[in-house]
């Protein structure tokens, strides 16, 4: 064996001497001379080298050894499953709700999907609400509706009803690049059926797949200035993109504040998306939401004096989702994907998929604080068109608008969760697609791209792949 | 600490690049484009090839190919079962569960791809038992079909609740006691088990999805799961800490350190501790490419670079295997009357643990591959 290692080694230096050895090397110690490896450092000390299925779940590497045991109790409650109460471990599922556990949607701490045909929904969920007349006194927060709350949660423990489910369907639709180049986009219809309850016609549905929940802490601390200085509400720059903050309903202080996780930014921190998360999802109850997801309908057995997670168990998960190390940028010094990386900024996708920002201090978690990190989002919303909008609006963001999702690791979405399922709702069946859909502030950059040549948009490809 | 190292190692790999370079323009070389493979000088380039291919058809599939077998096994002893309910007849059940469990346990040293992606490993294994919604279904009027059971949540199928059904809670179960719906239930739950695992089987194999080509061909132009040798070795070696850090952190610890059976897999059966040494015994097949054959494995790749390493970190899997074995059974009565060895037995399998950490996955990081 080892002779044999030496004469590959001895015959690979004569192809480097003497030929141009296409192989690819995909570890960045070795890809080129001149690497500027900081620009793989996706979250800065948090980076993790790893382009397995491991990639979304390691601890940030700079955490101290107190940390990472906090960080790996979290662990634990991230994976606990959840059964019917009465039970001697984790009783308090339900009873009506979307699945037992954490991980079981957010697979390997990674991005959900729709079901395939013949499957359950399993990582994907539906928010449901009654129009909002632009109320100012409710801070235009969704409005509950009645027998449902915010959320149709399609199972349920035994002899409950669960809510209903939903049926998609897909409809093809053709798309010529000016190259001539033919694709496909498929434009999902979803049916509320099996409804336990007449459902009002006016409902508002908004599908929502489970986003990955690596490099949160991360954004958690980015200052507040860093955000609203990227903000341009009222386009004054005219550059077409307005870049609009949410403000939310902060459940502790009992206030309104900047939005910053959920694909229409509607949760202010991360305690706060844990908890809802908990309890939207799988009726579980906390001190921040002590009471079921189910009260005030038929469903409901009974509101427990104390809540079915403790603080202790709601703190260290948070900590973990906070903790997650984000994995390094693959590839980075490839020229393909530099050209990519430079028609991406041309494209003024880099005008909302921001590439580079800096951290503040976050309280407690001195690992994500001051660190230079590569998560390219704005963490504001945008109108993204019709084709795109849910038209169900949640706190500031009108039914036409997203928040710019983080794009660290979407090249490694394939390789953790085992498809490429992209855009809120899963339709999009690769970036490409995913590229293609976006409409209304982004409308130029899709034509941009629309225009394109085959070796240009195999370079956007590969720069987004290499995140 | 990676990231210290890697920075580390990246300032020495430039200055031997850039000396490379330089070496190789005074000798006459025409420029090579933009993506040379620079040869740094200090290691070789390893082509881990037959490694990832024997371990992806050879371990991995091999091992789902038993699950499936096994499996088969088991649901014809429960139909005999419930053809003929004796005593012998359950016990031969009983067995069955058991060796069905020693490949899936082997396999959890590489709980990646289909297994997890087609939701397979809450399916097949999810625990605990949601014992109120189980005992609601049977006390129900619902025909207990396949289909039926298959669409209930996954705390109410599997392994954990045919255990519970096969052997109640650790006492001697009675052929007689099992009651005509809990036979019924039995016997839809391990149809449903069977399928769950022909799925698993079927996704690696080839005619079937054939994941076993996409880890055999990591580092191949085109494979976008794996882009590279380094990608699917690091998933392979991935594998094998999680289910060490699994057993020593989580398996044996949780319910020793806090002395609570309720967390202890498979108490049911009182099968823990075969569990426990099946996951080793994974890592071991894994490392060493031996299941039903022998090698290629990564052990080849490491003994290479360093043989000390290679037979220190065998002899830490003998050691761990062993260490668990000498926990007297069963594992829930140990957590509290033998603490010691259990003390033991976790303190092995941490050594393992440590070993793959911090010297096979480092190697392998540091390593250039094909």
């Amino acid at each position: 064996m080892h002779y044999y290692n030496r004469v590959l080694h001895i015959l690979i230096l004569v192809l480097i001497l003497f030929g141009c050895d296409s192989e690819k090397s995909t570890d960045i110690i070795n890809s080129e001379t001149n690497v500027d490896y900081t620009g793989a450092l996706s979250g800065g000390d948090t980076t993790v080298f790893d382009a397995s299925s491991h990639a979304f779940s390691t601890p940030a590497p700079n955490l101290v050894s107190e940390a990472l045991d906090k960080h790996l109790e979290g662990d634990v409650e991230f994976e606990a499953v959840f059964v019917t109460a009465p039970a001697v471990v984790n009783p308090g599922l339900g009873p009506i709700y979307n699945n037992i556990s954490c991980i079981n949607c957010h697979s390997r701490d990674g991005r959900g999907r729709p079901p395939n045909i013949d499957e359950k929904l399993v990582s994907m969920l539906f928010r449901l609400s009654l129009p909002n007349s632009e109320n100012e006194e409710t801070g235009n927060s969704p409005i509950p509706v009645p027998g449902y709350g915010t959320q149709l949660n399609n199972r349920s423990i035994y002899g409950t009803p669960a809510e209903g489910t939903v049926k998609i369907e897909y409809t093809e639709q053709p798309l010529t690049l000016q190259d001539g180049t033919r694709v496909h986009l498929r434009y999902p219809n979803y049916a509320l059926t099996d409804t336990y309850h007449p459902l009002p016609e006016d409902v508002e549905v908004s599908p929502r797949v489970a986003p990955v929940v690596f490099g949160l802490g991360l954004l958690e601390a980015i200052p507040e200035e860093t955000i609203l200085e990227n903000a341009d509400e009222d386009d004054s720059n005219g550059d077409g993109i307005s870049g609009k903050p949410n403000y939310v309903w902060d459940v502790v202080n009992k206030t309104y504040a900047l939005g910053r996780f959920g694909w229409k930014a509607n949760q202010p921190n991360l305690l706060q998306q844990v908890a809802s998360a908990y309890h939207d999802d799988m009726g579980i109850t906390t001190s921040l939401f002590p009471l079921e997801n189910s009260t005030g309908q038929s469903q409901l057995k009974e509101n427990s004096a104390t809540p079915e997670v403790s603080d202790e168990i709601l703190d260290v998960v948070t900590f973990y989702v906070q903790t997650l190390a984000v994995p390094a940028r693959r590839e980075v010094e490839n020229p393909q994907v530099k050209h990519g990386e430079r028609l991406f900024a041309q494209a003024q996708c880099a005008d909302c998929h921001i590439p580079t920002l800096r951290t503040g201090v976050l309280s407690g978690v001195p690992s994500v604080s001051n660190q230079t990190i590569h998560p390219y989002t704005d963490l504001l919303l945008h109108d993204m068109g019709p084709d795109l909008a849910d038209n169900r609006p949640d706190f500031q963001a009108n039914g036409y608008e997203w928040r710019t999702p983080p794009l660290w690791g979407i090249g490694l979405v394939r390789t953790v969760n085992g498809h490429t399922n992209f855009l809120h709702d899963g339709r999009a069946r690769n970036l490409m697609e995913a590229v293609l859909w976006h409409g209304g502030e982004a409308e130029k950059s899709r034509e941009t791209v629309l225009e394109m040549s085959k070796t240009e948009r195999d370079a956007l490809i590969a720069f987004l792949e290499s995140l | 600490m990676k990231l210290y190292d890697f920075m580390k190692n990246y300032k020495l790999l430039s200055l031997f690049s850039c000396l490379l370079l330089v070496t190789s323009f005074a000798i006459g070389c025409i420029g090579c484009g933009e993506d040379d493979e620079d040869d740094n000088g200090d290691s070789e380039v390893y082509d881990a090839n037959e490694i990832l291919d024997h371990y992806a058809n050879n371990v991995v599939l091999a091992i789902y190919t038993d699950l499936d077998t096994k499996a088969g096994e088991l649901l014809t002893a429960v139909k005999a079962l419930e053809e003929n309910t004796t005593q012998a007849n359950l016990e031969t059940a009983q067995e069955a569960w058991k060796a069905t469990r020693i490949p899936w346990e082997t396999s959890e040293a590489f709980l990646f791809g289909p297994v997890d992606t087609q939701g397979l490993d809450p399916a097949l294994d999810s625990w605990p038992v949601d014992h109120v919604n189980l005992q609601s279904v049977i006390d129900s009027d619902n025909e207990l079909t396949v289909d039926y059971v298959s669409g209930l949540e996954v705390t109410q199928k599997g392994f954990h609740t045919i255990e519970f059904l096969l052997f109640r809670e650790g006492d001697q179960r009675m052929a007689s006691d099992i009651t005509e719906r809990e036979m019924e239930y039995l016997i839809s739950s391990t149809m449903n088990l069977k399928d769950s695992t022909f799925q698993l089987q079927n996704a690696w194999a080839t005619p079937g999805e054939n994941f076993a080509s996409v880890v055999a061909t990591a580092g191949v132009e085109d494979n976008s799961v794996y882009p590279s040798q380094s990608a699917g070795l690091q998933e392979l070696v991935n594998g094998m800490i999680t289910i060490a850090d699994e057993v020593a952190n989580g398996k044996l610890s949780d319910p020793y350190n806090e002395e609570n059976t309720t967390k202890v897999e498979s108490q049911f059966s009182f099968n823990s501790i075969a569990d426990f040494q099946n996951n080793i015994r994974g890592i071991q097949a894994v490392y060493t490419g031996n299941y039903n054959d022998d090698g290629p494995g990564l052990d080849d790749f490491v003994s290479g670079e360093d043989s000390d390493l290679d037979s220190r970190f065998k002899s830490e899997i003998m050691v761990a295997i062993d260490a668990i074995g000498a926990i007297p059974d069963p594992f829930r009565d140990s957590i509290t009357e033998n603490r010691p060895t259990v003390q033991n037995a976790i303190d092995a399998v941490e050594t393992v643990h440590q070993t793959l950490k911090q010297n096979i996955l480092t190697l392998v990081e540091e390593s250039e591959f094909n």
